[in-house]
């Protein structure tokens, strides 16, 4: 699994995660990030929830630090396994149980969405549950383009924070001052929105836009940016019509009992058409259908709502309808993997390799094996560098005045 | 009843409601957004005829919501609940002026005693700003151009109208050229983009005019939940008129019933009988249930919800000690009395501050204390993402569309209707007869939903609802 043999002999553990986040944890531009402003520690990192997992599964809530030192010390001293971010409070919450009731409540978060491989099993067929290859990422990021494009294009956002989730999916922190003070009903909005998959595991079409909706500005972009895949990605790499289980699947969502079962009788005489072709045999004989019965919408539609339904983003609402929901923080490291929860330059979605990211096995040996020539920034000679440059670019657009503010905080560190 | 200057002028009752003689009367427009306080006296059997009239009207607004498959239908209904109690007749009616102003004086005045009223705590609050925002919707619907121009006026909502042919980069093939839009921030109009029915572009909202009722209920129940938060602070000075008070505690208390009393339907309830009762068990309860079953503990919010709608339900100290004990089955005797029983006996009013807590609200569970991760409380209909929610319902026995109709009422944020449309299909399937159409009050607690699940759609005659704050708000903690 790992890159190298050496690596596998280190393991995940307080002992290993304690030097990752003594030497490489990005401190400084994880605080300026959350602190937002560039001058003197401000309510957004001060009165902001952390939630830490510790050894044996231990969850500790409403933890707060005053400022980057104090936090620095705390992640040395506990060492979590992971830890996650909460909201920002009308108080500090370590002080969250000495208040009165009511008086404690969240005032704002980072707009954040939640996308997991899990929710693709029913489309991709090269992994199942937690594992994850280059050929179904490829969903990750058709995901991203079309919820970052939505963010930017159609809310107006800017500051997006892409992040590796370490193992088999995606977060997005949206930072704008904007989104940050939605309540929980703006959040819902945008999530339902973004929303366009709707039906359980029983329902065979789970996608169904009425004319009007499809031509949404934001559905005709989406389905631009799946046009780009549709054929290689779902046809071509995950074969979704290639054995009679797989058809059969697709088939279902059919809502024409007869053409259903004239494909299936058709392809199970030649089976070893590919799925491209049985892709175009699908589409002829429902345009055909279509265009005898006129006016029967389901069918019409069938062709843009089926590849909505195999592409489209699959979200995890929960994670982004409330402000008080935690997330786990970029740069922790993955429990199972190892691997680190980098950022994702949102100008390369489909470059990013999520088994190309370091583990933290691979960093240490890096680590220890560096000059030493650049002292408190050490993630600097290792693969960790380039990911600590793209959250780097990132923080220096949060505050105009936060550039001058890292260099001279760094220098003062040493 | 008439304006001083009006008197003076020497407009007299009877009068024909011309429109000169309206625009210079004390209501010169129909359809208000209670901006200001009424200043007139009001003498105290009118105060509270006013305020059961308007009660009447919101509680069969909320009865349509549930009730109606279709917008005719909840349209009908309202308006003849409107037409009965609560009638505006337009400036071209007319009418004497007098009728005209006596209408819009009662509209006026019993809003604000109903603010009064319904400030008091949160759950009440909800309640009428929800139907407030419903009932103005509805008459805004009805208004003429001139009358909505005014609301609209009142309301000094940040918009900018595109006229056809405006803004053509942005329309896109969803909006015509023909089509007159007004822009504003989104976050104005939340239910539309929620259901992605309008163009965002930039931030911007570009919203048909026929959408513009959605953004002034919006911006009124802002206003108006505002005014209220303002209104329950002023309420405990309230507290000397001795003749106000009971008439404002016995209007909410009529109405919404926020604060359900547990009956004890079931009778006696013991450790080993509380897994067969599951059965009538709301889904939030249920799921909690489920989740203690299989997980043999319960994180705190969920020990607390589900704890206290079992002491509710008429599991008494001893049986709930017993019962918690067997659940968390991996737990020592020590580790559960340590960690656990002096939470129970707390529950029950036998520790601490020795309160005799009660059953949460569905308001409470609701709005409060969303669950986070390895969490089991809250309410499915709130907290589960659609997916997992139809699923639930299906698992329930809830065929496709019964489950799909649930989930979309959810997912529009009516939580408590979808709640209560799921009861009712339960009940209706258990019934062997053809029964006459099932009606049940809304859910406002689990509780109820236990007690009417075992009284087979009926609550116990000993049920009641109490008004929660016999106490001032600002008294609670
Ligand atoms: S509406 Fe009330 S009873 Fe129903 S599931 Fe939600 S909290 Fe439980
Ligand atoms: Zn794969």
């Amino acid at each position: 699994m790992d890159t190298s043999t050496d690596d596998s002999a280190i393991e995940v553990s307080p002992m290993t995660l304690g030097q990752f986040y003594q030497r490489l944890f990005p401190h400084r531009q994880f605080y300026s990030w959350l602190n937002y402003k560039a001058q003197s520690s401000s309510m957004t990192f001060t009165h902001r929830e952390f939630a830490f997992t510790i050894r044996d599964g231990i969850y500790i809530r409403y933890q707060s630090f005053k400022d980057c030192e104090e936090f620095q010390r705390e992640l040395a001293r506990l060492i979590p396994t992971r830890f996650e971010i909460g909201a920002v409070f009308t108080a500090q919450p370590k002080h969250a149980k000495s208040l009165q009731p009511g008086v404690f409540k969240p005032v704002e978060k980072e707009l954040v969405f939640d996308i997991d491989m899990t929710d693709y099993d029913e489309v991709r067929t090269c992994c199942q549950g937690g594992s994850i290859c280059s050929k179904c990422w490829k969903f990750m990021a058709i995901a991203m383009r079309i919820v970052d494009a939505a963010l930017r294009e159609d809310f107006g956002f800017e500051k997006l924070l892409w992040v590796y989730s370490g193992r088999r999916g995606v977060h997005c922190w949206v930072c704008d001052e904007r989104a940050r003070q939605l309540d929980d009903q703006g959040r819902r909005a945008i999530s339902g929105y973004l929303s366009l998959i709707r039906g359980g595991a029983e329902q065979g079409k789970k996608v169904n836009l009425s004319s009007r909706t499809a031509n949404h500005p934001h559905v005709v972009r989406s389905l631009d940016i799946i046009e780009d895949y549709f054929e290689d990605v779902v046809l071509g790499e995950q074969e979704i019509l290639l054995t009679r289980d797989r058809w059969l699947k697709v088939l279902a969502a059919l809502p024409d009992e007869d053409l259903r079962q004239t494909l299936d009788t058709q392809w199970q005489k030649r089976p070893d058409r590919t799925s491209s072709e049985k892709w175009s045999d699908l589409i002829d004989a429902v345009d055909r259908r279509a265009a005898k019965q006129k006016g029967k919408f389901a069918l019409t539609m069938f062709e843009r709502d089926m590849m909505l339904q195999y592409a489209y983003p699959r979200l995890d609402e929960n994670v982004t309808t409330h402000m008080n929901h935690l997330l786990k923080s970029p740069f922790c490291i993955h429990p199972g993997t190892g691997r680190v929860c980098t950022p994702i330059a949102a100008d390369d979605f489909d470059s990013f390799d999520p088994l190309a990211v370091p583990t933290l096995a691979q960093l240490l040996r890096e680590v220890n094996e560096a000059t030493g020539a650049t002292k408190g920034k050490e993630y600097a000679e290792t693969s960790l560098g380039e990911y600590v440059d793209v959250f780097d670019d990132f923080v220096q657009t949060l505050d105009p005045g936060n550039e001058a503010d890292v260099a001279m905080a760094g220098s003062l560190d040493f | 009843m008439f304006s001083q200057k009006a008197i003076k002028r020497g407009i007299s009752g009877d009068t024909q409601a011309t429109p000169e003689v309206v625009r210079h009367s004390r209501y010169p427009h129909r359809l208000s957004v209670y901006s200001d306080p009424p200043e007139l006296e009001v003498s105290i059997e009118e105060f509270e005829s006013f305020a059961l009239d308007r009660l009447q009207v919101l509680k069969a607004i909320e009865d349509a919501q549930i009730r109606s498959s279709n917008e005719a239908d909840r349209h009908t209904r309202i308006s003849s609940a409107v037409d009965a109690h609560l009638p505006l007749h337009t400036n071209r009616s007319k009418l004497p002026l007098r009728q005209l102003m006596a209408e819009r004086r009662k509209d006026h005045v019993s809003h604000f005693i109903l603010r009064l009223a319904f400030s008091r705590t949160e759950d009440l609050q909800s309640w009428f700003l929800r139907h407030e925002g419903l009932l103005l919707q509805h008459r805004f619907r009805d208004a003429d151009a001139q009358e909505k121009q005014h609301v609209l006026a009142t309301m000094h909502l940040p918009l900018v109208y595109l006229a056809p042919g405006e803004g053509m980069d942005v329309r896109g093939s969803y909006y015509s050229k023909q089509d007159a839009l007004f822009e504003v921030d989104f976050e104005h109009v939340l239910d539309l983009v929620q259901r992605m029915q309008v163009v965002v572009n930039k931030g911007r909202a570009l919203v048909p005019q026929a959408e513009i009722a959605t953004l002034l209920v919006h911006e009124f129940r802002r206003q108006l939940s505002r005014a209220l938060a303002v209104c329950a602070k002023a309420l405990p000075q309230l507290g000397e008129d001795e003749r106000l008070v009971p008439v404002l505690q016995s209007l909410s208390r009529q109405s919404v019933r926020s604060e359900y009393q547990p009956t004890g339907a079931a009778g006696e309830v013991t450790a080993d009988s509380v897994d067969s009762l599951a059965v009538h068990f709301p889904l939030c309860m249920r799921h909690l249930h489920t989740s203690l079953l299989k997980d043999h503990h319960l994180r705190h919010g969920g020990r607390m919800q589900l704890g206290l709608f079992l002491k509710g339900i008429g599991l008494g100290l001893p049986e709930a000690l017993v019962y918690w004990r067997r659940a968390f089955s991996n737990l020592t005797d020590d580790q559960f009395q340590k960690g656990y029983a002096y939470n129970i006996r707390h529950n029950y009013g036998q520790e601490g501050r020795r309160v005799n807590y009660t059953p949460y609200s569905c308001n409470r569970i609701i709005t409060t204390n969303p669950p986070g991760p390895g969490d089991h409380h809250g309410c499915p209909f709130r907290h589960f993402a659609s997916d997992r929610l139809n699923a639930a319902l299906r698992q329930d026995g809830l065929g496709e569309a019964e489950a799909t109709e649930v989930v979309e009422l959810a997912r529009n944020g009516h939580y408590q209707v979808a709640c209560t449309r799921h009861m009712e299909i339960n009940l209706r399937k258990r019934r062997t007869e053809p029964a006459e159409e099932l009606r049940v009050d809304t859910v406002v607690s689990p509780n109820q939903w236990f007690d009417l699940s075992v009284g087979n759609g009926k609550l116990p005659e000993s049920s009641r609802f109490a008004a929660s704050a016999a106490q001032p708000p600002g008294m609670t903690q």
